[in-house]
């Protein structure tokens, strides 16, 4: 691998074929030189096609790499994804545009309402889109622009410093540990993770895949108004107290539910709440206890009609 | 399906949120533990041959499911497929329980939560809205979803 030292990464692309790779292969990278990266496609259609809302979907015309046609696509954007199908409803995903590193930008070289993507890697790939009218345009170019997870991530770290503030204006005690890192994994933050966010469940409320919760006789962890949506997601971080088992196995999760009446979890960087839970839980648990009586209202009158 | 290749291999050079060697199995009956450098860049897993600069694979870290599997080892299930299941053997309790918080926290779906948390409670605090000022109130993909009731007032 010393020729990386020597050349540009986007030649090291072309030339650098490892023999025992595929050279194409379903799910990976269209690059001539046959250099592939698997992108692990069930994964991205997966996540497309699961409940949690899309941030925009509709048709673009794109232009061609090598040509000078646009052709018209359906584009469906959900978080820093953007994927592009002939048709909505096609099961064939034609492809998709991982949206970190890129500028938006509207441009009218081609014509009206285009807008490009321009991504700012050593090649320096534009993509080029259009719009079907100026309203179109500029609602996709300021979807586009604040799709990344850079972008959330800077979002997120402003609002999360604000909240502080102006909760410590408002007088209300902050026992929010500040440190990042956090030596056991907060259980909160880890079921949110999984599954589809509990907010759209808009069907029965049943819950998850018991495979993995407690097999042992360990009840399930009993907390003090613990809201009704955890039962809706895997639950927290489990880990096995067995004997030390080769990993080569596949090990059952004969796993218990770490106990919630021990000590408070300690947060980290990014709490889903930035109050303590044990103190404020009854907040927490009524917001999104509202929010569940809402769904299952809609859900009961929707089963009657 | 296409992708844009050679950004996300651009992508996987960045600076990580955390990186590392790690054994890595793969879902697949026979497949075995293999030592790969494992690097968490947004919300994707990039995994490289140790000897190699471009990365073999990635994998999106959304709908999936971040369990510990033993004391060293974690596992991630995609689409709830046990067949889906990759392990990640670790050197320490402690970097095994670092990597399951990154892995948990670098979601897109995970921080979009976190964003719409803040950004009402902050409105229900401060009667302003954060997102005001960016000028991206509007956007779709920061509302609150359809359904969910009005905070009740803000307490003193």
């Amino acid at each position: 691998m010393t020729m990386a030292n020597l050349i540009y990464p986007w030649v090291l692309i072309s030339v650098h074929v490892k023999l025992d790779r595929p050279v194409i292969a379903p799910g990976h990278g269209c690059t001539p030189g046959g250099v592939v990266m698997k992108i692990h496609e069930k994964i991205l259609t997966h996540y497309l096609s699961c409940t949690s809302p899309v941030d925009k979907e509709g048709y673009l015309y794109k232009k061609r790499e090598r040509n000078t046609t646009y052709l018209c696509r359906w584009f469906v954007l959900k978080g820093n994804l953007l994927f592009y199908q002939e048709r909505p409803g096609d099961r064939i995903l034609l492809g998709v545009i991982v949206l970190e590193g890129c500028l938006v930008q509207a441009c009218e070289t081609d014509g009206q309402f285009c807008f490009s993507l321009v991504f700012t890697g050593p090649v320096l790939r534009t993509y080029r889109l259009a719009a079907d009218d100026h309203l179109s345009q500029e609602s996709w170019i300021g979807a586009l622009f604040c799709a990344s997870h850079f972008y959330l991530s800077m979002i997120v770290r402003d609002l999360e410093r604000r909240y502080e503030e102006a909760r410590r204006d408002k007088g209300l005690c902050d026992s929010i540990q500040t440190s990042a890192v956090t030596s056991t994994p907060n259980k909160i933050m880890a079921s949110w993770n999984t599954g589809q966010p509990y907010f759209l469940h808009g069907t029965s409320i049943v819950p998850r895949d018991g495979r993995s919760y407690s097999t042992s006789s360990v009840p399930p962890p009993s907390m003090p108004n613990r809201p009704i949506s955890y039962s809706l997601h895997a639950p927290p971080i489990q880990f096995k107290t067995t004997n030390k088992r080769s990993p080569k196995l596949w090990p059952k999760t004969n796993a218990h539910v770490t106990p919630l009446n021990g000590p408070a979890p300690s947060f980290g960087k990014w709490p889903v709440v930035g109050f303590d839970p044990l103190e404020e839980f009854s907040k927490m648990h009524e917001y999104y206890g509202n929010e569940i009586k809402q769904l299952r209202a809609d859900w009961l009158r929707k089963k009657r009609e | 399906m296409r992708f844009n290749e050679k950004e996300l291999v651009f992508l996987s050079r960045q600076p990580s949120e955390r990186a590392a060697e790690l054994g890595m199995r793969g879902p697949k009956k026979g497949d075995v533990v293999k030592r790969r450098v494992v690097k968490l860049i947004v919300n994707f897993l990039f995994y490289f041959r140790t000897d190699e600069d471009e990365p073999i694979g990635a994998l999106l870290l959304e709908q999936c499911r971040v369990e510990r599997e033993d004391d060293q080892v974690f596992s991630i299930v995609f689409l709830d497929e046990a067949e889906r299941k990759y392990l990640f053997e670790c050197d320490s309790q402690e970097q095994c329980v670092e990597w399951i918080d990154a892995i948990v926290k670098a979601s897109y779906e995970f921080m979009r939560k976190n964003l719409i948390y803040y950004r009402t409670e902050i409105h229900r605090l401060t009667g302003k809205d954060p997102l005001e000022q960016y000028g991206i109130s509007d956007e779709t993909r920061f509302q609150v979803n359809s359904g969910l009731p009005p905070l009740p007032p803000a307490a003193t």
